[in-house]
């Protein structure tokens, strides 16, 4: 047996080396019995390996996990985004379970108010702002009749992309201060309160994508919010401008 | 079968991916004890391999408990079994690490295969192989386990230990001939 030779063989059995010591390690090995014989036993270990069982353990472990996993609160665990290190927000079931419930009732309540305003007939009006805007986003200048279902059409055309859609929150917040005067002081409190539990679950959401920018489900989550807030928005404006 | 709502998303149940690991990550614990039962034997394989019997048990509790924290990371891009076995393989490397032990096992000594004799070939490998493993120095043992006994490629490896692609397979030479030597009874 030469070790110059056999130290070469697992390289060679694995494929790794380069051709012309390929030809060498194969001329050698046609000249030495021995070699030939290493060579044939790493072929057995490695197939031995291969096909090596996977063997259950004595005990059952079961036991002791399911008790690891109850000891922590492990049912109620922490959402998975809050395992990386770098995240700077992490919730629990019954916060993100709160959170969805509050922007439902947000969105419920608000849409409620408006309907018992206007007897169920929202109309869809554009602030004079927007009819001005030649680059407003189409959804803002979206046609002015429709009823309540193409508003939410309409809300949605409008593309979730930064500058498009700051564009048009600007432009409706500009039009709801404009008419705010036309509201009576209860439905002002209710919007302007809402908006800014949608501005709080916009900033968190966003700050918690600056540390798991991957998360798709943050990602949906801050889409939403931000549909929402448009939404409300819009709303808000076809409201004052009905009532002027 | 019906899609099953994560705290990360939903998890479209019948679409490639085990039932029970979607209702695991929606918080259903027979579900991931269900899970537990179909892989618990590969995974403690596989820390019995590259540690030691007595730290196997513990060590594959430990990469359960891992692996329900982190249910909802898993997106379905590829098989749960393969998600998991790597997961399990990270977990065993950390352990390894936490006992400071990495960087002398990993000692890329051009030596380390001086003074082993390798005796004529016997007829069978007869000896018990999981105990032939066992007798690996620690280096040599992992990476044998991970490329030879679990099919992970030298530049993975090299990833995984943070060492050289030469070191692995000067490390994976020296344990096959130790085997080798271990299995034919000299």
């Amino acid at each position: 047996m030469h070790q110059e030779w056999t130290d070469r063989l697992s390289d060679y059995l694995d494929g790794e080396l380069p051709a012309d010591e390929r030809d060498a390690v194969d001329e050698h090995l046609r000249s030495c019995a021995s070699c030939a014989a290493v060579l044939n036993d790493l072929k057995r270990v490695v197939a031995r390996a291969a096909s090596a069982d996977a063997r259950p353990p004595q005990a059952d472990l079961w036991r002791g996990i399911a008790a690891r996993l109850n000891e922590r609160g492990e049912t109620a665990r922490v959402v998975p985004f809050a395992a990386r290190e770098a995240r700077r927000f992490a919730f629990t079931l019954p916060q993100l379970a709160a959170a969805a419930a509050l922007l439902i009732a947000v969105s419920g309540g608000v849409a409620w108010q408006f309907a018992a305003r206007l007897g169920g007939q929202v109309r869809d009006v554009r602030s004079a702002e927007l009819q001005a805007r030649p680059d407003a986003p189409a959804a803002s200048v979206a046609g002015a009749e429709g009823t309540g279902a193409a508003d939410f059409a309409r809300v949605e055309n409008v593309s979730m992309a930064d500058a498009q859609y700051d564009a048009a929150v600007a432009d409706l917040e500009k039009a709801l201060k404009a008419g705010r005067g036309s509201l009576d002081a209860s439905t002002v409190a209710i919007v302007e309160h809402n908006l800014q539990i949608i501005d709080q679950a916009i900033n968190q959401a966003r700050e918690a994508l600056a540390g798991d920018p991957a998360n798709s489900y943050l990602s949906g989550h801050l889409v939403e919010a931000r549909r929402r807030k448009l939404d409300l928005l819009r709303r808000a404006t076809a409201l004052a401008s009905e009532t002027d | 079968m019906t899609a099953v709502m994560t705290l990360s998303g939903e998890i479209p149940a019948g679409n490639g991916l085990d039932s029970d690991v979607a209702l695991a990550a929606g918080g259903d614990q027979s579900a991931f004890e269900r899970l537990y039962r179909t892989h618990v034997s590969r995974i403690h394989s596989l820390t019995r391999r590259m540690l030691s019997t007595q730290e196997a048990d513990e060590v594959t509790q430990d990469i359960f408990v891992r692996t329900w924290q982190k249910l909802g990371q898993f997106r379905g891009e590829s098989a749960f079994s393969t998600w998991l076995h790597r997961l399990a393989v990270n977990v065993v490397i950390e352990r390894r690490r936490s006992f400071a032990i990495q960087r002398e096992r990993m000692s890329d000594d051009p030596t380390a295969l001086d003074g082993l004799t390798v005796g004529p070939a016997r007829a069978d490998l007869k000896v018990d192989f999981e105990s032939a493993i066992g007798q690996l120095p620690p280096g040599a043992r992992e990476i044998f386990v991970l490329h030879d006994v679990e099919g992970y490629k030298h530049r993975e490896i090299a990833v995984m230990l943070d060492i050289a692609t030469g070191t692995s397979k000067r490390q994976l030479h020296r344990a096959r001939m130790l085997m080798r030597q271990h299995l034919s009874g000299d």
